[in-house]
């Protein structure tokens, strides 16, 4: 046999190999046998709870110059792991790896800002929700953008994986779009003029450009409105209702007014309503 | 595993792998020239641009592609440089490729035993014949499986171009990943897509390889 011909041989077995292997794990799409992830027994028993948080989105999920986590969506982690009794690892996640996250068991709980979807919530369960959003476009001052309509045919820039994306790309397929992996990357594009605007959640939208003069949020109210909500690996029900039942107990004490007050008011200042962004009790 | 979601998907990969390969191969053909030039300045020892392409040469043997591509495209404009996504996957595939591509030819040059050169000389041969008839091929031969080698491992680095926002096959699958979580489905088409792309160069390097090796001395 000539090399070529061994070379070619070994190629397609591998990569048949490869294949199969990937289709096999596919088998039966109707169950959840490849979703691994740690009851609520497991979690107090091993003493630890892994939640997904952005790194990179103040003030909702950030690190700061010492590299702690900081923001709304941490304060409630925290308290989670306070009244589940065990330490909190924190686990940094990329807006489209969340599901993923959940789905291999890397986290047990992803606090990252997820807003509740329809195609989302085939994948994971989530719980209720905790914010209102919709979305908000972001310009520079040297062109706002007020009406979805100037963003024909220009570039819009979005991060991938987000509500912004999916919305877009139903509604207005004439904007063309770049996609970006992290949020600092997507900021940064906006900054160097690569695209006329940058779409993502309205309450991001506002927080980022209160924070960078040049910028606006022409559009505060687009699309839907949409919950923000933690989710679970699909089927882990107990850790699930433990944590439903939780977002009770945190509304009788208006936790979230108070999380508001300490990480998101320093930012929206006066501009944003409390009541506008916040569910007490996992209830809108 | 969902057959017809591959069959949906399959456009826009095929999309996604014309673009990987556009990008790929101008990004390649740059850095042959690139690493030409400098294999040239490092083996006839011109003095001056020798030391800035020794200089050059650990610069970029030395740092990922990553990185290179974030200074390309989030360093530049802060100097008031803004290169599109595509000029930017092209330059730092060259740059990168460059120096591999010098290291290859400067490594199959010297590789000749002088003892060939002064042998041809001593027949009457000039410098232009010798260079062209006896030392150019054994060196290219001897410089090949480098060469080829390179050729393959740019291909592959193109699978980072995503974060400058290039819709390359990395891009769509993350994307697609990102949107409809189908997970299985884009990642058994992305392995398949770089085996489609890949395999038949892989193969035909070493057709090539063993074409020059004629005039390898010795063999």
């Amino acid at each position: 046999m000539s090399t070529t011909l061994k070379r070619l041989a070994i190629g397609a077995v591998t990569s048949a190999l490869l294949l199969g292997g990937l289709a096999g794990c596919g088998g039966n799409p109707s169950s959840n046998s490849s979703n691994s992830f740690n009851t609520l027994e497991q979690i107090q028993a091993a003493g630890t709870v892994k939640i997904g948080v952005f790194f990179d989105k103040a003030p909702f999920g950030s690190q700061d110059s010492t590299g702690t986590f900081v923001g709304y969506d941490i304060v409630y982690g925290e308290r989670i792991g306070q009244d589940l009794g065990v330490e909190v690892e924190w686990v940094p996640v990329e807006a489209a790896s969340r599901v993923a996250f959940l789905e291999t068991g890397k986290v047990d709980i992803i606090l990252a800002n997820f807003t509740v979807t329809a195609e989302r919530a085939e994948k994971v369960d989530f719980l209720n929700p905790y914010l209102k959003v919709s979305l908000g476009v972001v310009s520079p001052e040297s062109g706002v953008i007020t009406d979805i309509s100037q963003l024909s045919g220009k570039d819009v820039i979005v991060v991938k994986g987000t509500t912004a994306e999916t919305y877009l790309e139903a509604n207005n397929p004439e904007i063309k779009l770049t996609k970006f992996e992290q949020y600092t990357e997507a900021t940064s594009a906006l900054l160097d003029g690569r695209g006329a605007a940058w779409v993502t959640d309205n309450t991001e939208a506002l927080a980022w450009s209160l924070q960078n003069p040049g910028f606006t949020t022409g559009i505060t109210t687009l699309g839907p409105q949409d919950t923000i909500a933690g989710a679970v690996t699909k089927g882990n029900t107990t850790l699930l209702k433990w944590l439903n039942d939780e977002l009770v107990t945190l509304g009788t004490e208006n936790f979230f007014h108070k999380d508001f007050d300490l990480t998101l008011k320093p930012v929206y200042g006066d501009a944003v309503s409390p009541d506008d962004l916040v569910v007490e009790g996992g209830k809108v | 595993m969902e057959p017809e979601l591959l069959g949906e998907y399959l456009p826009v990969f095929a999309r996604a792998a014309w673009l990987t390969l556009w990008v790929g191969l101008t990004g390649i053909v740059c850095a042959v020239v690139v690493g030409l030039a400098c294999a040239v300045v490092q083996h006839f020892r011109v003095p001056f641009a020798r030391q800035l392409v020794s200089a050059y040469i650990e610069l970029s043997r030395n740092t990922p592609l990553v990185v290179q591509l974030f200074f390309l495209y989030f360093g530049l404009p802060k100097l008031g440089i803004v290169l599109s996504s595509a000029t930017c996957a092209i330059v730092g595939l060259a740059f990168l490729g460059g120096s591999y591509m010098a290291e290859a030819i400067r490594s199959g040059l010297e590789a000749v035993d002088d003892g060939q050169s002064q042998s041809a000389l001593a027949l009457g041969l000039s410098r232009g014949l010798t260079l062209r008839h006896v030392v150019l091929p054994q060196a290219v031969a001897l410089a090949m499986p480098a060469f080829t080698a390179n050729i393959i491992f740019l291909i592959k680095e193109t699978s980072v171009v995503s974060i400058v926002a290039l819709p390359d096959l990395m891009y769509v699958a993350k994307d697609l990943i990102g949107t409809d979580y189908n997970t299985r489905e884009a990642l058994t088409l992305l392995v398949a897509f770089y085996l489609v792309i890949l395999l038949p160069i892989s193969l035909g390097a070493g057709k090539l390889e063993k074409k020059v090796r004629y005039a390898a001395f010795g063999s």
